[in-house]
């Protein structure tokens, strides 16, 4: 058992060695900065503004609460793991050392620690953008109490809503934030990982872009406008919304905090845990039938 | 002798494409058998399906007794070299070998050294294998495939991109390995290496294998 885990352990470590000047990588978490820099700068401008201080983790919480800012930092995995399923010429050495399943639990603690290293580049960025004006203290900034008290929030449509401001505190609610993203993108990859192995690389491809368009069509104000819903119903498809879609299901604010029927976010982790579960079970049956195709070995047959 | 790898009825088809077509053959333990064939014809498919990476379309392959993608995803105590071996570019062909052999850690550092020293390189060299010549590293990937001792061979094509002088030595240590009792599969494009090693000489012409020698 001990053998198998620690040999799960060099297969995802020979992934991550191959990040070294690999340009693909530099150019993701070059990316994944822009991004962060051009998402956190509405809140960032706001207090600026207002000549008010922010705290240190509220860029991060005004711009990863919204659905929509998720939904662009977890396209910027698909070119993160865009090599999946990670066959190149020096594979056959490794597989030949170890065996399927083994392969694809080194490709599954790959991928959860190549997620959790890009959310956390997120979050540090995102903390560097508004560090100069910011406090490390757990309390929320005069800042927060304006966008979230006066509505001025709502307005440039940064969710600083007053259930999240009374009912945590910044580190509490970053940190369920950073959870709830790194769920979502575990989900969305590994569902990349699973079809990539069950029909090929371009469903993998596929199947991540449809969960993706899924999650975002399956907006509440999309649905709101587009089919003009009265507010009562609009209210029930907003909680029918809440627990059907995987992207709401990751915003923070889409949750239940004692009094309307959204998921909670416990109910979140344990759906989102059995998904993971579901389909790490079905890449591990996919696996025994799956033929290797290595890059850079490719020649005459 | 005992027949160490046992192929039944091999087939391998991609979409349309029949790569190989029905083949049938026993490979005998302590011998080197060469397939020879063009490009194209299904040498290296058939070596593929022998280590487990695809799955047969119909048939089956066994290797010491067990059915491959049954009884094991892939053969134990194999060596393999598949065309031009891939390794970490940035690491030396020292390092890349100890993670290899760590995966198992069957042997130790000495016997890695020795391994690197026995197909001409040298253990110490810093230079990292993304700067070696592609002679360089069919040594070193011979090397990763013998290091562990393995009773089989699989080698597609190992003196790819050899000098002169480098594929006379890997020559030498091909007859060694048999002499040690080895098995060899060794797929080449070259006539002499075929004729010189090879105790047995099957060919494949458009997935169809015939016996010729």
């Amino acid at each position: 058992m001990f053998k198998k885990i620690r040999q799960s352990f060099s297969v995802a470590g020979y992934n991550f060695r191959q990040w070294r000047r690999n340009p693909r990588i530099i150019i993701t978490f070059l990316l994944a900065f822009i991004l962060c820099f051009l998402l956190s700068d509405k809140a960032v401008a706001f207090a600026e503004e207002h000549q008010t201080t922010m705290q240190i983790a509220e860029a991060f919480i005004w711009t990863f609460g919204d659905s929509n800012s998720i939904l662009l930092s977890s396209l910027l995995l698909i070119l993160l793991f865009s090599d999946m399923p990670f066959l190149s010429s020096g594979t056959p050495f490794y597989l030949m050392r170890i065996n399927r399943r083994i392969w694809v639990m080194g490709q599954a603690i790959y991928i959860f620690l190549a997620a959790g290293v890009y959310l956390l580049f997120i979050l540090v960025s995102t903390s560097l953008v508004c560090m100069t004006n910011s406090f490390t203290a757990n309390m929320w900034s005069k800042t927060a109490a304006i966008l979230g008290y006066s509505g001025e929030g709502q307005a440039i449509a940064l969710p600083a809503l007053v259930k999240t401001l009374e009912m945590s505190h910044p580190y509490q609610c970053m940190a369920s934030i950073f959870f709830l993203m790194l769920l979502y993108a575990l989900v969305l990859i590994f569902f990349m990982l699973f079809f990539n192995i069950w029909k090929g690389q371009a469903a993998g491809v596929i199947s991540v872009f449809a969960f993706s368009i899924y999650g975002f069509l399956l907006n509440p104000e999309n649905l709101q406008s587009l089919f003009r819903l009265p507010d009562e119903l609009a209210y029930k498809t907003r909680v029918w919304v809440g627990w059907l879609s995987p992207l709401n299901q990751a915003t923070y604010h889409m949750h239940n905090f004692g009094y309307d029927n959204l998921p909670r976010l416990w109910q979140t982790y344990a759906i989102g845990g059995a998904l993971l579960l579901l389909l790490m079970l079905l890449s591990l049956w996919a696996i025994r039938r799956y033929s290797f195709h290595f890059r850079g070995t490719e020649g005459g047959a | 002798m005992k027949s160490i790898i046992k192929l039944e009825n091999l087939s391998k088809s991609f979409g349309e494409d029949l790569v190989l077509k029905s083949v049938n053959r026993e490979f005998e333990e302590g011998k080197i058998h060469g397939i020879v064939g063009n490009n194209g014809s299904g040498k290296t498919v058939m070596m593929k399906c022998v280590c487990g990476f695809l799955q047969p379309s119909q048939g089956r392959v066994f290797v010491n007794y067990k059915q491959v993608g049954k009884e094991v995803d892939f053969p134990e105590n194999m060596g393999i070299i598949i065309e031009t071996p891939g390794f970490l570019p940035n690491l030396s062909g020292l390092k890349n070998l100890e993670l290899l052999a760590s995966l198992q850690r069957r042997i130790h550092k000495e016997i890695i050294r020795q391994t690197i020293r026995r197909v001409g390189l040298d253990p110490d060299m810093k230079k990292p294998v993304g700067k070696y010549s592609l002679g360089m590293r069919q040594r070193l990937g011979i090397a990763q495939a013998i290091m562990e001792d393995p009773s089989l061979l699989v080698l597609d094509e190992p003196f790819n991109g050899l000098d002169k002088n480098g594929t006379g030595q890997m020559r030498t240590l091909i007859k060694d390995l048999r002499e040690q009792g080895k098995t060899i599969l060794l797929a080449s494009h070259n006539q002499i290496d075929i004729d010189e090693l090879c105790d047995t000489v099957c060919e494949m012409d458009a997935g169809v294998m015939t016996m010729i020698r």
